[in-house]
């Protein structure tokens, strides 16, 4: 085939640009002749395996490689989680790479906190300016390491940031759980043994409620789901306030009043228990306290029709659904779910979806709840060291169970309110932006001001990096090597992200930037440990001090190259190393089973070796079976069974409406929020108002709104659609940033973190999202 | 061909009119300039097309003044042509003024296409044979030649024979050439509303239309409105050749319009239902472009020649209307009406609305015309020379 | 020779623009107003909350059409536009003078003008950046989650888009405007 005009010379033109830092295209003049076509330096041309890291999916992509520059990134085929695509916003992580704005050198705080001053410094300047004050930090607080804090987003290289918490010896460690998917999790786990794998590829009926799947993407999940509706293979029943492009490929859509989902599942229990249309084998065999569930819920008179009036939804509908999935059942599910907590009934909802979805006995069984299998990784312990001076959580009182990954409203609230039994006098953060993605920012800012040190590891100027003492550059992830991982499941692989180029400007991986910290601190730290820590006094005593304090070395988890450790967590499977690097996935037997069945389709794995069904017929629960009741969360105040309570039902006064949030498939978090292609795919978010509503207040779209809530107020553009309730209000989350240094992302579109309020549901702290009423002024 | 020393040539009789026609020259030309500044300095960008709306008010004003140049090319054909003896006076000027608006529409034409240097080049080795604006550029080409030659034979070097061959020339490839550009619209299957013969067709009668006005503004200059006899009996015909050829042209959009809407054709209907809605075509196209002139011509019977001078003025603001809706009516239905976005409302009728500087190009390219035509009077006797 | 076309699946598209991103970043297509060679139409959900009929809310992934009989190469003055390999209809940048004709006269919005090279440009179905270096698929059609664009030679009888086609219903765009698209939405 002819090659007409490379268009990658402009490509490469562009991005050589925007390296230096921003050039704006020249238009051409009237006599300028189009540029003559270009030859493709074919040799040059490197493909390198690696893993998008634009969100959690980690979609295998191989990245085109030309003269250093990356240039284009394709899917990978070889990934079973990722089906061998790339969404718009794993296309778009070449423009991460070379965002102007990107963190380039470390940087120190030069001026008032918030002021947006910083001076560059060298990394080593930089180590030294955290030594020096996190030592004074931790003489003044008597060796009680807890008193610095840990956060991180959620990334492949969070394992890395995460030993050097351990090995600092803190109790706080904060992450997204607890802003996310925290209830969901314990609520499947705790009833059914596992979050568990939707398989979407073979379910016959799917509810989802709250879910996005059109448009929050989850792998292999959108796409196994959306292949098969529209009357293929899959009936699909959207619940959602939205009509979101979720409901528009579903059978049926039901509009239900926001936070009421439980109800709603209440409901459909009802019918099924008391039509008796439960697969009774299932139930008989495999549940637990069954009965006690069943009394409670036709007790409490959980009917359709009383759900209709909290819900909203049709009770004629309610019993069709419920009948329609116990008639495809076990090939049934009602899908668990992601970014799940709502509101204060949050826990309970996950603990009734998972029930009804078990009493169906669609669980462990292709078509339903799998559990899958993993292949595991040689994991290499490295020792913690335990320090008698570190104190407990702070917030492990503020709700039932607040597990590993903290609360981080309670916390947050707690340290500002001062109810703090010790201070907290440090954050080291790790690629998160709890400015935007923790309800009150106003109160994280305060918090953030509060702190005598916060050091922030990240990519991009977010409003956090902002509000940071020291400012350590990370390099994307197309420039580093991180932890090799394992992805259970139906059809289980090990993929690796190998290092496309090498890092930009300063930047450097999170690997090698926890190795130089921790030098440059572990000797420091000691010393404090050794003044305040009695243990370690007598320990020296007996021991020489060597042997001691090389249990408390913060430099072992980082002794080696991220490659050579990838070697070796591998080394069981025979060859896996190499291919990893080559390819970026391995699995067991894959050049047996891969197969490509189209042009479009590749097997994984032949039928037969899919993991439906692996339990066994035992579930990870303290009985072995379905738990419809937990007793022992009854002792913490938390519901032993679901329960409506008529305090979950949440009155909106005329003229206000119900503030949503949620995502588009464009964006993910505030983490793209400067991404220039794809805000060239959708520039801003805009405020969803009713359309009806919209009209009798005046407002047309793209008038300005300042919405408001009791904590503070934003600003955004109106759309009124028909696609959302009359008391509702929806926008996106991840626009409206505060930080000029990114400069997309500044003041564009409207900032939820600014309005939600940030109360907190009762089971792990998660803080509610959807629970907040606001009001709307056309400005 | 007189003499002429510059001096000579920036000289004339300050009465208020020409001051006034002076300074419009002066203003109009250096927006010409200024907007092609504009467009060398930073392209296609100060202008506002759109990939929706892709043809603006430059094509509109080609479009003007090749029919403008059409038009005085076959009304002057009446006389030296046809040898109808009361128009051959008019000969010289409307050659005259066919060169200058021809060449103002090529002028503008220039500062609109991406690559006027590509466009001779391909244009000879790669023909698009297929394609009516290769055949419209061509054939215009070659008009232009042709017209050059006929003045070239009636003004400098005259030999009645040549002039009347390369008239006759002039006139069948410029005849040929104008319903080429009609059919650069009529040629478009995809927007219904111009799809189909009409284009072609009516781009020949308003030329008429549009070169009888050009008579009547230029004789009105020419004159001060005080006609010699043997002038006035030429206008008054040439008044009743007008009225005749209006008269035809409101029974083409009527029934164009009917046409259209009869039956509800999807997009066409709608398209010209919006078109004619709009003040652009019942005010600019229907009131001033015809019913005005037309109207006076009427009531007269064509004798009130002063009157018809002034309706001419009317006349040509119309026919800027109908140029500038030729080409926005034929974009104005979205080729998908389906939103490529959420946040968007979906797409009804394409906007468009010139900016400065295609206002300036534009509008310009009128002062570009009368300064050609102000230096051609002073150049050239463009009135009659008694032979015989 | 080979005539290439794509079959759409296009029930499977969520509108999630991938195909449109992964174009922009393979073809190089600038991040501009108006610089678009693909996008996904969508027909806005009809009725009035809570009762919106769900069928009304479609999604369309465009494209150029590639048209068999292509109005846009027909009205060019110069052929920079014509018929390529393949049946593609391409455009010669060297020969595009910029009149913009063929913009007006495709009837599907397919064209734009691309500011880097002040000619008009349009989606070339990769063969210059995929194709050519032997590729088989688009990058439209390799990156779409729900794998909605099957790309492939219509004159290969044995060819996936080739049985697609004769075992599904497909319709196709505008095609009583005769300009044999070679775009099929399989339904
Ligand atoms: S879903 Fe998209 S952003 Fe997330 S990992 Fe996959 S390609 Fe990347
Ligand atoms: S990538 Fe596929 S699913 Fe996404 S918008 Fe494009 S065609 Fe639709
Ligand atoms: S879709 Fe438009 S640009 Fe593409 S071939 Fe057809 S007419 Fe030409
Ligand atoms: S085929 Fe290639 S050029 Fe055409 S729309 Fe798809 S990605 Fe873009």
């Amino acid at each position: 085939m002819k090659v007409e005009i490379s268009r990658r010379r402009f490509l490469q033109g562009s991005v050589a640009m925007s390296i230096a830092g921003g050039v704006s295209m020249s238009s051409s003049s009237m006599m300028a002749s189009a540029a003559t076509p270009a030859k493709k330096v074919g040799n040059e041309d490197k493909k390198i395996a690696t893993l998008c890291e634009m969100c959690v999916n980690k979609c295998a992509a191989i990245a085109h490689v030309r003269n250093g520059v990356v240039e284009k990134l394709d899917p990978n085929p070889l990934f079973p989680k990722s089906r061998n695509m790339l969404c718009a916003r794993g296309n778009s992580g070449i423009q991460a790479l070379y965002d102007p704005d990107r963190l380039k050198y470390p940087l120190i705080r030069d001026g008032e906190k918030g002021s947006g001053k910083f001076k560059r410094v060298s990394w080593d300047e930089a180590y030294a300016y955290i030594n020096e004050k996190l030592t004074k930090i931790l003489d003044e607080e008597k060796d009680n390491r807890s008193t610095v804090a840990f956060c991180a987003g959620e990334g492949m290289a969070e394992h890395t940031f995460k030993s050097f918490f351990t090995m600092f010896g803190s109790s706080h460690f904060l992450n997204h759980a607890s802003l996310c998917l925290a209830t969901t999790v314990s609520g499947y786990s705790l009833t059914i043994g596992g979050y568990g794998i939707a398989d979407l590829d073979n379910a016959k009926y799917v509810i989802m409620a709250g879910a996005n799947r059109a448009e929050a993407i989850v792998t292999p999940d959108t796409m196994d789901m959306f292949k098969r509706t529209n009357g293929r293979g899959a009936k699909l029943i959207t619940v959602d306030p939205r009509f979101t492009n979720t409901a528009a490929k579903s059978d049926k859509w039901l509009a239900i009043n926001v936070g009421t989902d439980l109800a709603f599942v209440l409901a459909l229990t009802y019918v099924v228990i008391k039509e008796e249309r439960y697969n009774k084998a299932f139930v008989e065999n495999y549940f637990n306290g069954f009965e006690e569930y069943k009394n409670h819920i036709l007790n409490n008179n959980y009917t359709p029709e009383w759900a209709e009036k909290i819900t909203g939804i049709k009770a004629k509908d309610i019993y069709e659904v419920a009948r329609d999935f116990m008639a495809h059942a076990p090939q049934a599910i009602y899908y668990q779910g992601r970014r799940t907590t709502w509101s204060k009934n949050d826990f309970q909802l996950r603990r009734a979806q998972a029930i009804f979805s078990a009493l169906g006995g669609g669980i462990d069984v292709k078509g339903g709840i799998c559990f899958g299998k993993s292949l595991p990784l040689v994991e290499h312990d490295a020792v913690a060291p335990m320090y008698a001076q570190a104190k407990p959580r702070i917030e492990k009182d503020e709700a039932a169970v607040v597990g590993g990954s903290g609360s981080w409203v309670a916390f947050r609230n707690m340290v500002l309110e001062n109810r703090s039994p010790y201070p907290i006098r440090a954050l080291f953060n790790y690629k998160h932006n709890p400015m935007q993605n923790m309800p009150n920012n106003a109160k994280t800012a305060e918090f953030l001001k509060k702190l005598d040190l916060v050091v922030t590891i990240d990519t991009m100027p977010s409003d956090t990096v902002m509000l940071s003492d020291v400012i350590l550059p990370e390099c994307t992830y197309l420039e580093r090597t991180d932890p090799v991982v394992s992805y259970g499941g139906i059809e289980p692989s090990i993929a690796q992200r190998n290092k496309a180029i090498d890092p930009m400007f300063e930047s450097k991986p999170v690997m090698e930037i926890m190795r130089g910290l921790s030098a440059k601190l572990t000797k420091p730290l000691f010393e404090i440990t050794k003044k305040y820590d009695e243990d370690v006094q007598s320990a020296i005593e007996d021991d020489d001090e060597e042997t001691v304090y090389a249990e408390f070395d913060l430099t072992k988890p980082f002794a080696h190259d991220q490659a050579e450790l990838n070697v070796n967590a591998v080394a069981k499977y025979e060859g896996a190393a190499d291919i990893l690097k080559e390819k970026g996935v391995f699995y067991p037997n894959m050049n047996e089973y891969f197969k490509k069945v189209g042009v479009n389709d590749y097997e994984y794995y032949p039928e037969h070796k899919r993991a439906y069904s692996v339990r066994n017929m035992k579930f990870n629960t303290p009985s072995g079976k379905i738990e419809c009741s937990v007793p022992a969360l009854a002792k913490k105040g938390i519901d032993a069974m679901p329960v409506w309570r008529s305090e979950y039902e949440m009155a909106i006064p005329a003229g206000k409406f119900r503030f949503i949030t949620g995502r588009h498939a464009q964006f993910t978090q505030s983490g793209t929020s400067n991404n220039r292609l794809l805000l060239n795919l959708v520039p801003q978010n805009y405020a969803w108002i009713n359309k009806r509503v919209a009209e009798k207040l005046g407002i047309t779209f793209g008038d300005k709104l300042e919405v408001s809530s009791k904590i503070g107020k934003t600003t955004i553009k109106a759309y009124p659609t028909e696609k959302i309730g009359p008391d509702t209000l929806f926008f996106v989350h991840g626009f409206g940033v505060y930080s000029k240094a990114l400069s997309l992302g500044y003041n564009n579109g409207g900032n939820d973190a600014a309005i939600i309020e940030d109360g907190i549901e009762p089971m792990h702290g998660s803080s509610c999202l959807h629970d907040t009423i606001v009001e709307i002024r056309k400005v | 061909m007189q003499t002429l020393s510059l001096k000579k040539l920036f000289n004339f009789e300050k009465t208020p009119l020409n001051v006034v026609m002076a300074v419009t020259t002066v203003a109009l030309l250096a927006a010409f300039m200024a907007g092609a500044v504009a467009y060398i300095l930073h392209g296609h960008h100060v202008y506002n097309v759109t990939r929706q709306h892709p043809w603006g008010l430059l094509i509109a004003m080609y479009v003007f003044f090749v029919v403008s140049s059409t038009g005085l090319c076959i009304i002057s054909s009446i006389g030296h042509v046809f040898g109808i003896p009361e128009f051959q006076q008019i000969g010289k000027r409307a050659i005259a003024g066919a060169i200058i608006t021809i060449s103002s529409g090529f002028a503008v034409i220039g500062l609109e296409i991406g690559h006027p240097m590509t466009m001779l080049i391909y244009n000879v080795l790669t023909p698009g044979l297929t394609s009516a604006i290769w055949w419209m550029g061509t054939l215009y080409g070659l008009y232009l030649t042709f017209i050059c030659l006929e003045f070239f034979f009636l003004a400098i070097k005259v030999n009645h024979t040549f002039s009347k061959l390369f008239g006759i020339c002039g006139l069948l490839v410029g005849l040929a050439a104008h319903s080429n550009l009609g059919a650069v619209f009529g040629f478009l299957v995809s927007r219904p509303s111009a799809n189909g013969v009409f284009y072609p067709v009516y781009f020949i009668l308003s030329a008429m239309i549009t070169g009888c006005y050009l008579i009547f503004l230029m004789y009105g200059f020419r004159y001060k409105m005080n006609f010699p006899e043997k002038v006035s009996v030429m206008l008054v015909k040439l008044s009743k050749i007008l009225g005749m050829l209006l008269a035809v042209l409101i029974f083409f959009e009527a029934w164009k319009i009917i046409t259209a809407l009869y039956g509800d054709m999807p997009e066409r209907a709608e398209t010209i239902l919006h078109a004619v809605k709009h003040p652009n075509f019942w005010f600019g196209e229907l009131i001033l472009g015809m019913l005005i002139p037309f109207t006076i011509i009427l009531l007269s019977n064509a004798k009130a020649i002063k009157a018809t001078v002034y309706a001419s003025i009317s006349g040509m603001v119309g026919i800027f209307f109908m140029r500038y809706d030729l080409v926005h009516d034929t974009l104005l239905y979205p080729m998908t009406t389906l939103k490529r976005s959420e946040y968007q409302v979906a797409p009804t009728f394409v906007e468009y609305f010139p900016s400065a500087a295609e206002f300036a190009i534009g509008f310009g390219g009128i002062g570009l015309a009368l300064f050609l035509y102000y230096v051609a009077d002073k150049v050239f006797n463009l009135d009659e020379t008694t032979q015989h | 020779m080979a005539r290439y076309g794509m079959a759409l699946n296009y029930k499977n598209c969520i509108n999630c623009r991938a195909c449109e991103s992964a174009c922009k970043e393979e073809n190089g297509v600038l991040l501009l107003p108006d610089h678009y060679r693909i996008w996904v139409g969508v027909k806005e959900a009809e009725g009035q909350f809570p009762n919106i009929s769900i069928a009304s809310q479609t999604y369309h992934p465009s494209q150029c059409q590639h048209c068999d009989n292509a109005p846009c190469q027909q009205v060019c003055p110069t052929n920079a536009t014509y018929y390529g390999e393949g049946g593609m209809v391409m455009v010669d940048p060297t020969k595009c003078i910029l009149c913009t004709y063929c913009i007006n006269a495709c009837p599907y919005d397919a064209r734009y003008v691309d500011n880097r090279t002040n000619t008009v440009d349009k989606c070339t179905f990769c063969s210059d950046t995929r194709l050519a270096n032997g590729e088989t698929t688009t990058a439209c059609q390799a990156t779409c989650p729900t794998k909605v664009r099957v790309f492939g030679d219509l004159d290969d009888p044995n060819s996936e888009i080739s049985l697609l086609l004769a075992n599904k219903e497909y319709r196709q765009v505008k095609e009583h405007l005769g300009t044999k698209p070679k775009l099929f939405y399989i339904l």
